[in-house]
């Protein structure tokens, strides 16, 4: 899936991962359910140049060919990974690739540990499902799929705006019938 | 009513080195001084035999002091005139023009660490940095590359438990600049302040040991602004023609022709003098405008740049 261009300027824009040849330790962090087989072979051939310093870890059971993956069960398991794996030095760099609500998560959590923005690639990949933030609740609504979705928080039917929140790593939702309760736009399936 | 010049009196002079002069600076009527954060510098306007000179100097008192400024000047062999001003003219109870302080080269306060690597004269920003309670707090380190015979000079200006380490050219006592970046936590800004070699060592050691650009920061200092080939401005709004001596920068020659050009670093960091340019081929020396902007020749930087052609014609 690729990602319609916005109108809205403020949506991140994604590039291929590309790792950087004067960094000294690469993390490659992926989103199994997110690859297919182009994307693997993709992967495969840009951090082939880096691999002696390379570790690749893939939520969701992976192989990618000649590149050891170890594999965690859910994103979850990825902060005390993060944990183990620092303290990170100036000179490292963690490339993310799955899902947005995924490398956003994984964003957060390189942030945490000390990442600069600078030392953190992203690349989109898989399903444009969206985390949706609740303007009403501030609760959030994962996997959404749809033009409106019911708030997961408050109930409230909510537009999926294309409005994004790098530090939510989720998309604005404001409820879609509150000048008219009731009257709602058809449910589409715009985020498969 | 913003105060942009400020009236100094020279209240203590005392060498601290052969070649280096300390100058504890009052307002001249008394009032306490605008404060100043770490990492700040004044421009003095010094008296020289020949004309005033303009340099810029570190503050090195503690972040915040409205007593007073103090600043360490070095005597440079080839002076054009300011450092040999402060050191065989300047005496106590002499008044200075100064203007407000800038500062150009300010800690940056979400960092994790703060490494510094200076150069000689260039640990003065420094000397405030390590007097800075946000800087103490978040955790510092000073690197001081320097003569043999000068390592000691400082240590009365560094605040007790500040992790200061000196480095001079003997062997097991040089600083290994790449080592020493290829270690540093995430979260680490890095600060070199020093002669134009250090800068750029440091500057390439970091782009190779993978720093992002917006950790590694600098402050120029020296002879930059120092002369070059003589050449004519033409000053087109004022009217005039201004002969550009080999030993002074355009800035000077524009104001020595009367003409107030605004300023505040005078080392081509700040990019408050820049100044279109209508005809001419700039030769530029400044830090602050892009490579694209450099090579359309259309503005120049007058306190460091100067031109290669004869006249360069000026929107001024």
């Amino acid at each position: 899936m690729t990602i319609a261009a916005s109108d809205i300027k403020s949506r991140p824009v994604y590039q291929p991962l590309s790792p950087e040849a004067a960094a000294t330790r690469h993390w490659l962090v992926l989103e199994a359910a997110a690859q297919d087989a182009d994307a693997c072979r993709a992967l495969v051939q840009a951090f082939a140049p880096v691999q002696p310093a390379l570790q690749v870890w893939s939520v969701g059971p992976l192989t990618l060919d000649g590149l050891p993956v170890a594999v965690l069960a859910d994103t979850a398991a990825l902060a005390p990974q993060l944990a183990q794996a620092g303290p990170f030095r100036v000179s490292d760099r963690l490339y993310v690739q799955g899902t947005e609500p995924f490398i956003w998560s994984v964003a957060a959590l390189a942030a945490a540990a000390g990442l600069a923005a600078e030392q953190v690639q992203l690349a989109h990949a898989g399903s444009l499902r969206r985390r949706v933030w609740c303007t009403h609740c501030h609760g959030f609504t994962e996997g959404v799929t749809t033009s409106t979705v019911p708030c997961a928080g408050c109930g409230r039917h909510l537009l999926v705006r294309d409005h994004f929140s790098r530090r939510h790593g989720a998309f604005m939702g404001v409820m879609v019938d509150a000048e008219a309760p009731g009257q709602r736009p058809a449910v589409q399936e715009v985020f498969p | 009513m913003i105060v942009s010049s400020l009236k100094l009196r020279v209240a203590a002079v005392d060498d601290i080195a052969p070649s280096l002069r300390h100058l504890r600076l009052e307002a001249a009527d008394g009032a306490p001084l605008p404060p100043t954060g770490a990492g700040a510098h004044v421009l003095l306007s010094l008296p020289g035999a020949a004309r005033t000179h303009r340099n810029a100097y570190s503050l090195t008192n503690p972040p915040g002091t409205r007593s007073g400024y103090d600043v360490i000047v070095r005597r440079v062999p080839a002076s054009r005139g300011g450092s040999a001003a402060v050191h065989e003219r300047l005496k106590v109870g002499d008044l200075l023009d100064a203007q407000t302080p800038g500062n150009l080269f300010a800690p940056v306060r979400g960092a994790r660490h703060h490494l510094m690597i200076a150069g000689g004269i260039g640990i003065t920003p420094f000397l405030s940095y390590l007097q800075d309670a946000g800087v103490r707090q978040t955790g510092a380190t000073l690197h001081v590359c320097c003569r043999e015979s000068e390592k000691d000079v400082f240590k009365p200006w560094l605040p007790d438990g500040a992790d200061v380490r000196f480095h001079w050219d003997a062997d097991g006592h040089r600083l290994d600049i790449a080592a020493l970046l290829a270690a540093q936590p995430v979260g680490t800004h890095l600060y070199v302040c020093g002669p134009s070699d250090l800068n750029d060592a440091v500057i390439r050691a970091a782009e190779a040991a993978g720093w992002p650009a917006s950790q590694v920061h600098t402050e120029h200092f020296g002879v930059a602004s120092a002369g070059g080939s003589a050449f004519e401005a033409v000053l087109r709004k004022s009217g005039l023609r201004v002969r550009v001596g080999e030993d002074e920068s355009l800035l000077e020659a524009i104001e020595r022709a009367g003409v107030a050009a605004p300023c505040l670093c005078r080392g081509g960091a700040c990019g408050v003098c820049v100044t279109p340019v209508l005809e001419g081929d700039p030769e530029h020396h400044d830090h602050y405008l892009s490579a694209d902007e450099k090579a359309a020749g259309r503005l120049i930087m007058p306190c460091v740049s100067r031109a290669r052609s004869p006249q360069l014609v000026l929107d001024l």
